[in-house]
């Protein structure tokens, strides 16, 4: 005989066990994990990225006949590799055996030391870059020709008066010293705003699980 | 999450959350996550209680939302990575009742519609219509045919199957 399914229901959860409530000691512990993979992958794309565009930078270079702009980026791309490299082995010995609190905490500590190795490093790079590029183009060769000094001789034609410190114009100097001290000193900030470009959503959605963790926990 | 507020506010209604949890999930693992996730939500979503409603009706409410979003968060997330293997699996472990009726029923409510799915559950639970409305956000009438028309779907799931 066909049963309702009002009383296949009712009968159903009569029985012992039916509805056992799952104890809730390990809350977030998912999300956690999600949230540090999400960041892995992320991150692990990023460095690939990077590797791979400092391996195509130098015989683009060498093709373009920029040889000193690409072995300079070319530089620059490797350390930032193996700065990055260093942290991936940090963020792979995060513990995840640890609490979900614990574990968030870790990968909280690890981000905070990105952010800060990244800020310090940023200001060596942002200023070494811009010397790269200028030196790259400075000492290139287009059309036979070394742009630098081309550039220099078409600047005493139109300037005959100009200062010249080392065949270098005097003006020239001060401006590239100028916009170096800017970079140095505005480095960090971009590097922390190129970080939060990429990571803000991981990074918020982590303080927002430590938060809550935090006003479990009390 | 204190404990009081677990025990008090959530405890006495963990029945029908777990038959929600139960319906839009195939895992244990699924089963305890979603379990979870809606009582932090509860605990988080504390304050936004307006008493407009009672307090049961905002927790089933909130409890089918958060199986809802996870289930579309899940999908997504199955496009990316899943095989169908994979997703054949994960049915093939899912979690068994003691009764076996129980289990052909579930099995037919997880072949509704997501919304489906939470109106027969609702109705199962011996909500009135106009509960049901407020909790679904809709009128008494359409939830009256709707559940006429589930039911029907179910019947022919279930005795379909063994005919």
């Amino acid at each position: 005989m066909e049963k309702s399914i009002e009383s296949i229901w009712k009968e159903g959860f009569l029985k012992k066990d039916a509805l056992v409530a799952p104890k809730l000691n390990n809350l977030y512990n998912q999300k956690s994990k999600h949230i540090i993979d999400k960041f892995q992958r992320m991150y692990q794309i990023n460095r690939i990225a990077i590797a791979a565009f400092a391996l195509i930078v130098l015989p683009v270079s060498f093709i373009s006949k920029l040889p000193y702009l690409g072995v300079l980026m070319f530089i620059a791309f490797a350390i930032i590799i193996a700065v990055s490299g260093r942290f991936m082995k940090k963020l792979k010995a995060i513990n995840t055996g640890d609490t979900s609190y614990q574990y968030l905490n870790s990968f909280n500590e690890f981000i905070k030391d990105l952010l800060s190795v990244n800020e310090k490093l940023s200001r060596f790079l942002y200023p070494y870059i811009f010397i790269a590029i200028i030196l790259g183009f400075w000492f290139g060769d287009i059309g036979g020709n070394i742009p630098g000094k081309e550039f220099v001789s078409k600047l005493i034609v139109d300037y005959p008066d100009m200062q010249l410190v080392l065949g270098l114009p005097l003006i020239g100097i001060f401006g590239a010293t100028f916009i170096i001290f800017i970079l140095a000193l505005f480095g960090g900030i971009i590097g922390t705003w190129d970080i939060n470009l990429v990571y803000s959503g991981v990074i918020k959605k982590l303080e927002e699980l430590i938060g809550d963790m935090e006003e479990l926990r009390n | 999450m204190s404990r009081d507020f677990y025990t008090s506010s959530i405890l006495p209604y963990a029945a029908i959350i777990i038959k929600i949890c139960r319906a839009y999930t195939n895992t244990q693992e699924d089963f305890e996550d979603y379990y979870q996730e809606v009582c932090l939500q509860i605990w988080k979503s504390r304050d936004n209680f307006r008493e407009q409603s009672k307090w049961s009706t905002w927790v089933y409410r909130l409890s089918l939302n958060v199986c809802l979003t996870l289930l579309k968060k899940k999908k997504n997330s199955h496009q990316q990575f899943a095989s169908d293997s994979l997703i054949q699996e994960e049915i093939e472990e899912g979690h068994q009742f003691v009764d076996e009726s129980l289990n052909q029923l579930y099995d037919a409510i997880k072949q509704l519609s997501e919304i489906d799915r939470g109106v027969i559950l609702l109705y199962l639970e011996e909500k009135s219509y106009q509960e049901i409305a407020d909790i679904i956000d809709t009128n008494p009438n359409n939830i009256a045919v709707r559940i006429k028309r589930i039911k029907e779907r179910l019947k022919k799931l279930l005795y379909g199957k063994v005919n």
